[in-house]
């Protein structure tokens, strides 16, 4: 008989998630685990920008959209300026180019470091291994002085935010635990040191305000240039030293996540990180289909509504996509919807993006620095789609990041214009594809009389988080679920590690 | 394990007050908010709506004291989507038998929808329907956010939800809001305002206040026009002309700065390495009730001279043209 598994909410992901599955037992004996026969995500919440956008100031764009997510704001302002300047018949002069890069390039570093230890470490880690910790590491010692006296008091919430936690099986090894619990530590200064980095072009973070179609407002000058080399010496020796070395760990501690979580194995990247005005990006676009590279086409993608809260019209391509919520429509079950590339559902994100770049044609770098950690493991490289590939290619791609970011710094032309000036015309069209630290990010934009007529994102967690389609197809994360094996339904901490090596993100996915 | 004197939280306290060169009078009460969080008096509950947990993540740049030091020394941060360990299930746990107990602090990050309360649920429930008995049984409300506060770019014209900031919700739900509710608007919320807030609600009780906005005088009451570094090139009227000039009142690009009551200009933001205006970039009033709010009211001048606006100039403040 099915039983029902469901993690209503899963926390420690922006926003608002429930996942819900159907397994069976593995055998008949009575304590069996069970395996997850299907699954459904469900997005549980709607704003409606794109409405909100309809019939503004173009330029209004990019501080609206910005607001659609919290974690990654500096995703969408991209977007919404490549869409603005494709409108606008402009490119960002290079300062332009190279500032926006720099603004992105940090809150990418700050999202993969917050995702990694803040957000999906405490699925890995032991927190309560500091009650044996005996050494003289500070932080270390200091919490376990305060979980000690937490656990004494008569509070009702022993230690929260930290516990109740799943009582599962967590790493065993104590120094291991020791040294990430100070590494979440740690991580928490890189993170907000990373948006320090973004504000000394971006004004401030969350939400730039300093970033425009053309480029941005901020004028490089030389001591803005070496604030942010400065902090980027140090993130960058974190995620040398620290961050792709706890990745190894993990992997290390939980071999079995290699082979969990495969899901599609079909992969969408947009690139992102503009090189030139040529089209050249750092971090290439490229679709990958039974382990073919392919060149990208946007005029395949379109947005099917069947089983969201939509009365939309179905299958759009998203100049012509619709929003007509219909929270009580019969049959659906979330309020994202379901794009499909070519019909197919599309993986998103840093692993996307790698594995598109390691099978892209040429001799990409990040072809080699994938094979020289997998190596040593002994892994080969299919093995990257899963829960441990996920997270060990946001650590590789966060130091591609930061090797090109100095690069950029030397580039900058010191106290020169950062910004192109352009008009708005009064009827045109445009899309604006990235990439945000989650996956593929696509805005489309249309203007009639000098304002917005149409508004359409398709954003990242879109793709991943998405139900099924018009055909029935589960979309990404659901077909990771299909398959694993869960252990306690009560604390189905498999199914909750799984989801969040995609790190979805609920505001963005339905916005 | 540092002893925890009265000196030592007078020091954290400092740094909430120092940039923003509060009065002595702020400095104590948040320190007394720091110490007796510390003492385990007050639980916080942070809960989500409409939101983009921007001022969450806002709140993790706060500084001296930072994130951590928060969390294990000055509040019992009872439940937060975001930073919880705490999933499924036991969610539902934590949240009921806090709220059966009393004696805890809810803030709110984000709109609540009313027109389609499916457009935000909690555990199959809409958070329309959640939030009143939570509301009602705490000590004290913190709306963080443009959005908790005045309903922010949910509630922006045109949208669908029905989006409301908190005090319109507890209006409508005829909940009793009188000195109860602080309203810490910002999109986001500055980290030190939240946390500065926090204490002194925790502490001293409720904070003077704008008596319309219900926003704390020691972080909003401050004209961003008035204390505008660049208020003299207004003055003289030598304005910025092209987004990237690096000189001139930013007025006529768009700033509306005459609309925001912030101390932004004192404390700027993340580290103090940058702000708005320093970064030539206009003030967009992010933590005005208006943010936003009118599709026929752009953040930027350069748009305008293509189609009609129909507001008044005079609306922007201080309008020289």
């Amino acid at each position: 008989m099915s039983k029902h598994i469901t993690i209503d909410p899963l926390t420690r992901i922006e926003g608002h998630l429930s996942v819900s599955t159907e397994a069976e037992k593995v055998s008949s004996h009575s304590d069996a685990p069970l395996r997850v026969t299907k699954a459904m995500c469900e997005g549980e919440m709607f704003r409606g920008f794109e409405k909100i956008m309809e019939g503004r100031d173009p330029l209004d764009a990019q501080q609206i959209t910005q607001r659609i997510c919290g974690v990654c704001p500096i995703s969408h302002a991209t977007a919404s300026i490549r869409a603005q300047e494709m409108a606008y018949g402009i490119t960002p002069n290079k300062n332009g180019r190279i500032i926006q890069n720099l603004v992105l390039a940090a809150n990418y570093l700050q999202s993969h470091i917050i995702h990694f230890y803040h957000l999906s470490a405490l699925d890995f880690v032991d927190i309560t291994s500091v009650l044996q910790y005996k050494g003289k590491d500070k932080i270390l010692r200091d919490l376990k002085a305060w979980v000690e006296r937490s656990l004494a008091s008569k509070e009702i919430f022993p230690a929260a935010p930290f516990l109740p936690r799943y009582e599962v099986p967590y790493i065993q090894d104590e120094q291991i635990n020791w040294e990430l619990v100070s590494h979440y530590v740690q991580a928490l200064d890189m993170r907000r040191i990373c948006h320090e980095m973004g504000a000394v072009f971006g004004a401030k973070l969350p939400h730039s305000t300093s970033l425009v179609p053309g480029g941005c407002t901020q004028v490089p000058t030389i001591e803005r240039v070496l604030s942010y080399v400065s902090r980027l010496k140090k993130v960058s020796s974190f995620v040398d030293d620290v961050y792709i070395p706890d990745l190894i760990r993990v992997a290390q501690e939980f071999p079995q996540y290699w082979a969990i979580g495969k899901g599609y194995t079909n992969m969408l990247s947009y690139g992102v990180f503009p090189l030139d005005d040529k089209g050249n990006k750092l971090i290439g676009e490229g679709v990958l289909c039974d382990g073919t590279w392919q060149q990208l086409d946007q005029e395949m993608i379109n947005e099917q509504v069947k089983y969201s809260w939509f009365s939309s019209p179905t299958g759009k391509h998203p100049f012509q996509g619709e929003v007509n919520p219909a929270p009580r429509k019969s049959g659906a079950y979330s309020w994202i919807k379901a794009p499909r590339y070519r019909g197919m559902p599309m993986e998103v994100g840093p692993l996307s993006r790698v594995m598109v770049n390691y099978n892209a044609p040429g001799d990409p770098w990040i072809k080699k620095e994938v094979d020289s950690v997998l190596e040593p493991l002994g892994i080969p490289v299919e093995k990257m789609v899963s829960v441990i590939g996920r997270h060990l290619a946001r650590g590789l791609e966060g130091k591609w990041i930061v090797q090109q970011a100095f690069k950029w710094l030397e580039e900058i032309e010191i106290d020169a214009p950062p910004a192109r000036d352009f008009d708005i015309p009064g009827t045109a069209a445009g899309y604006g594809l990235t990439e945000a630290p989650r996956g593929a990010l696509g805005h489309w934009l249309t203007l009639d009389n000098h304002k917005v007529k149409k508004y359409q994102c398709v954003v990242p967690t879109t793709w991943n988080c998405s139900p099924r389609d018009d055909n029935g197809q589960p979309g990404p994360i659901e077909k990771a679920l299909e398959g694993v094996i869960v252990d306690d339904p009560a604390q189905p901490i498999e199914v909750a590690r799984i989801v969040r090596s995609y790190d979805p993100c609920l505001a963005c996915a339905v916005h | 394990m540092t002893r925890f004197t009265r000196r030592y939280f007078l020091k954290a306290a400092s740094f909430f007050t120092a940039n923003a060169c509060l009065s002595s009078h702020y400095t104590e009460a948040i320190a007394a908010g720091l110490e007796k969080i510390f003492e385990r008096k007050q639980q916080i509950l942070w809960l989500q709506g409409l939101s983009c947990s921007g001022c969450s993540v806002s709140f993790l740049n706060a500084e001296n004291p930072g994130p951590l030091e928060i969390l294990t020394n000055f509040i019992s941060l009872v439940f937060h989507s975001t930073v919880s360990a705490t999933q499924g299930h036991d969610v539902h746990n934590v949240i009921e038998k806090l709220t059966g107990k009393g004696n805890y602090t809810l803030v709110v990050e984000g709109a609540i929808p009313v027109g389609i309360p499916e457009a935000c649920v909690i555990g199959k429930h809409p958070i329309a329907d959640v939030l009143p008995p939570i509301i009602k049984k705490a000590d004290s409300i913190i709306a963080v956010g443009t959005c908790g506060s005045y309903g922010g770019i949910p509630a922006a014209e045109g949208n669908l939800t029905g989006a409301v900031g908190v005090k319109e919700f507890m209006e409508k739900k005829r909940i009793p809001i009188e000195k109860r509710l602080i309203n810490c608007p910002g999109c986001p919320v500055h980290p030190q305002s939240i946390v500065g807030t926090i204490a002194y609600a925790v502490g001293r009780g409720y904070p003077p206040v704008n008596e319309t906005l219900l926003t704390p005088d020691m972080f909003y009451a401050i004209s961003t026009h008035d204390e505008c570094p660049r208020f003299h090139s207004w003055e003289r009227e030598i304005f910025a002309e092209h987004f990237g000039d690096p000189e001139g009142c930013l007025f006529k690009l768009g700033c509306l700065g005459p609309h925001s009551f912030t101390d932004c200009p004192r404390r700027q933001w993340n580290g103090g390495v940058n702000w708005c205006i320093r970064a030539s970039a206009p003030c967009i009033a992010c933590t005005s009730p208006l943010f936003a709010k009118s599709k026929s009211f752009p953040f930027y001048r350069k748009g305008e001279k293509y189609h009609d606006v129909t507001y008044n100039d005079s609306d922007r403040g201080g309008d020289k043209s």
